[in-house]
């Protein structure tokens, strides 16, 4: 997309780099390997930078040294303890630190998961399927909401055998799960197609005008 | 020629061909023009609705959680969520939780848009720090909105060129979620899973998203269950939107060259499957 202000410099770097990487589709090219090199380099450095300078000097040091908040220093030493890892002797000081983080993130999660969404999302299917216009969609909707979940559910329950009725209804999920992934495939394309768009919008009529003196 | 020799050749195009067609479908109706018909969906206008409601010169969050590569689908979204806002003399507090590219895109937007369509729309200049602020990136999403609702100083002492919040009109008062009016989520990737679960659910803070295609199915179910208001899903998701505040913009555009290609794939699609039926158990 154009970048209001943008000069023809940049645009010209952005345009050749956007057309280095489509050369691949007629087939693998150095001016390719460029591009994916280019972009790789510059996304690790950018991340070390960043990274550097929100988390190591921003909520680190400065923290430590202006307001003299001491107790960031514990999880300073947890951070060093990580790259212990690159030592064998001492490489097991490193577990001290994924224990934390492992134990912190699975007791975060695990109430996030359960009170977020488990719980809502179940709720949000325990209907009354009569309730509602039909006319509107609210019933068919209800009861298509209820068929699906417990068909697809079924599904997955792979204890016994899928055949009679069990297998049947294992069916009827198997077509509620074909018509999400249809679903999801239908919206894959619209947008990756958007970014095509983007694209194609900003070398063709944005760059190469400006590059050519059109515009 | 019988119809195996047919579903040979037809099974027998160079992909490259296809490539070009789709390249042509897509630069052509730029050229001539191919004007959709936009029909509002539910859930664009729910959205609408929402913030329509909200009072005038509220406070609301609004984030910038893209990266670059797909901006020509979701800046729409943000420009036209910004459109809205404003026209409604909303205050914005802006941020990222995507580092790549988060920071400068919201910068840019949200200049672009108070400089130069204010003024031409609104006919004056949205001031920084007292219309709008960007907070800027903080590593850590999980622990970023955990925190703030708690406290946004807590995440947040500065914005993001280091000047602390208390120096701003705008965030006076503000602090956490309760003290803001509707979050705004422009996304491109699964954060928008833990605003929902966490800011909306353990804090209670209505929202609404729009999000890239390739997400939008996996987040109706949070309307069904009423934890967001409203879904813009993809470039149709921000036309809609665009049509809603009657401010046609890139996604409108982009809508003629869209359903071009979708033809075309279509026709590719229906090619594919004569040829296989063509070639039968020979093929």
């Amino acid at each position: 997309m154009n970048a209001p202000g943008a000069g023809l410099i940049e645009m010209s770097v952005a345009g050749f780099l956007i057309l280095s990487i489509f050369s691949f589709l007629y087939k693998d090219n150095p001016f390719y390997r460029l591009a994916e090199h280019i972009f790789a380099g510059l996304t690790a450095g950018y991340y070390v930078g960043l990274i550097y300078q929100t988390v190591v000097v921003q909520q680190l040091a400065l923290p430590i040294l202006n307001d003299g908040k001491l107790e960031l220093i514990f999880p300073a030493i947890l951070g060093i303890l990580m790259f212990t890892r690159f030592f064998d002797r001492f490489s097991y000081l490193s577990r001290i630190s994924l224990a934390f983080v492992m134990g912190n993130t699975a007791g975060i999660f695990l109430i996030q998961q359960l009170h977020g969404l488990v719980l809502p999302q179940t709720q949000a299917t325990i209907i009354n399927p009569m309730a509602g216009d039909w006319l509107l969609g609210a019933v068919p909707g209800g009861i298509i909401i209820i068929v699906g979940v417990i068909t697809t559910l079924i599904y997955f329950y792979f204890s016994k055998e899928h055949k009679g009725v069990l297998g049947k209804t294992a069916r009827v999920g198997m077509v509620f799960i074909m018509i999400s992934f249809g679903a999801h495939f239908g919206y894959t394309v619209m947008a990756r197609l958007s970014l095509l768009i983007g694209q194609v919008k900003f070398v063709a009529f944005d760059w190469l005008p400006r590059l050519i003196g059109v515009n | 020629m019988n119809r195996y020799r047919i579903a040979e050749i037809l099974t027998k195009i160079d992909r490259r061909i296809i490539y070009l067609a789709i390249l042509l479908a897509t630069i052509v109706p730029f050229l001539v023009g191919f004007p959709q018909p936009i029909y509002v969906s539910k859930e664009s206008r729910d959205l609408f609705n929402w913030v329509e409601k909200i009072p005038d010169g509220s406070t609301i969050l609004l984030t910038f959680d893209y990266y670059p590569s797909t901006l020509a689908e979701v800046e729409p979204m943000s420009r036209a969520a910004i459109k809205h806002c404003w026209r409604k003399d909303m205050k914005l507090i802006c941020l990222t939780t995507v580092p790549l590219g988060g920071p400068s895109i919201t910068e840019r937007v949200m200049n672009d848009m108070a400089k130069n369509w204010a003024v031409e729309e609104l006919g004056e200049e949205k001031k920084y720090g007292v219309h709008f602020l960007n907070l800027g990136y903080k590593p850590d999403y999980k622990a970023v909105i955990m925190g703030m609702g708690n406290s946004f100083r807590g995440i947040y002492p500065t914005d993001f060129r280091g000047v602390p919040l208390d120096s701003f009109p705008i965030t006076q008062n503000i602090d956490k979620y309760s003290d803001v009016e509707f979050l705004y989520i422009i996304s491109d990737n699964g954060i928008v899973d833990e605003w929902v679960t966490i800011a909306n659910r353990q804090f209670g803070i209505p929202l609404g998203a729009g999000v890239t295609a390739v997400m939008a199915p996996k987040f109706y179910s949070y309307l069904q269950s009423q934890q967001m208001v409203g879904l813009l899903g993809g470039m149709r998701g921000a036309a809609e939107y665009e049509k809603l505040i009657d401010s046609e913009g890139m996604a409108t555009l982009f809508m003629g060259p869209q359903s071009m290609v979708h033809l075309m794939i279509i026709f590719f699609i229906l090619l594919g499957n004569t040829a296989y039926f063509l070639g039968g158990r020979k093929a």
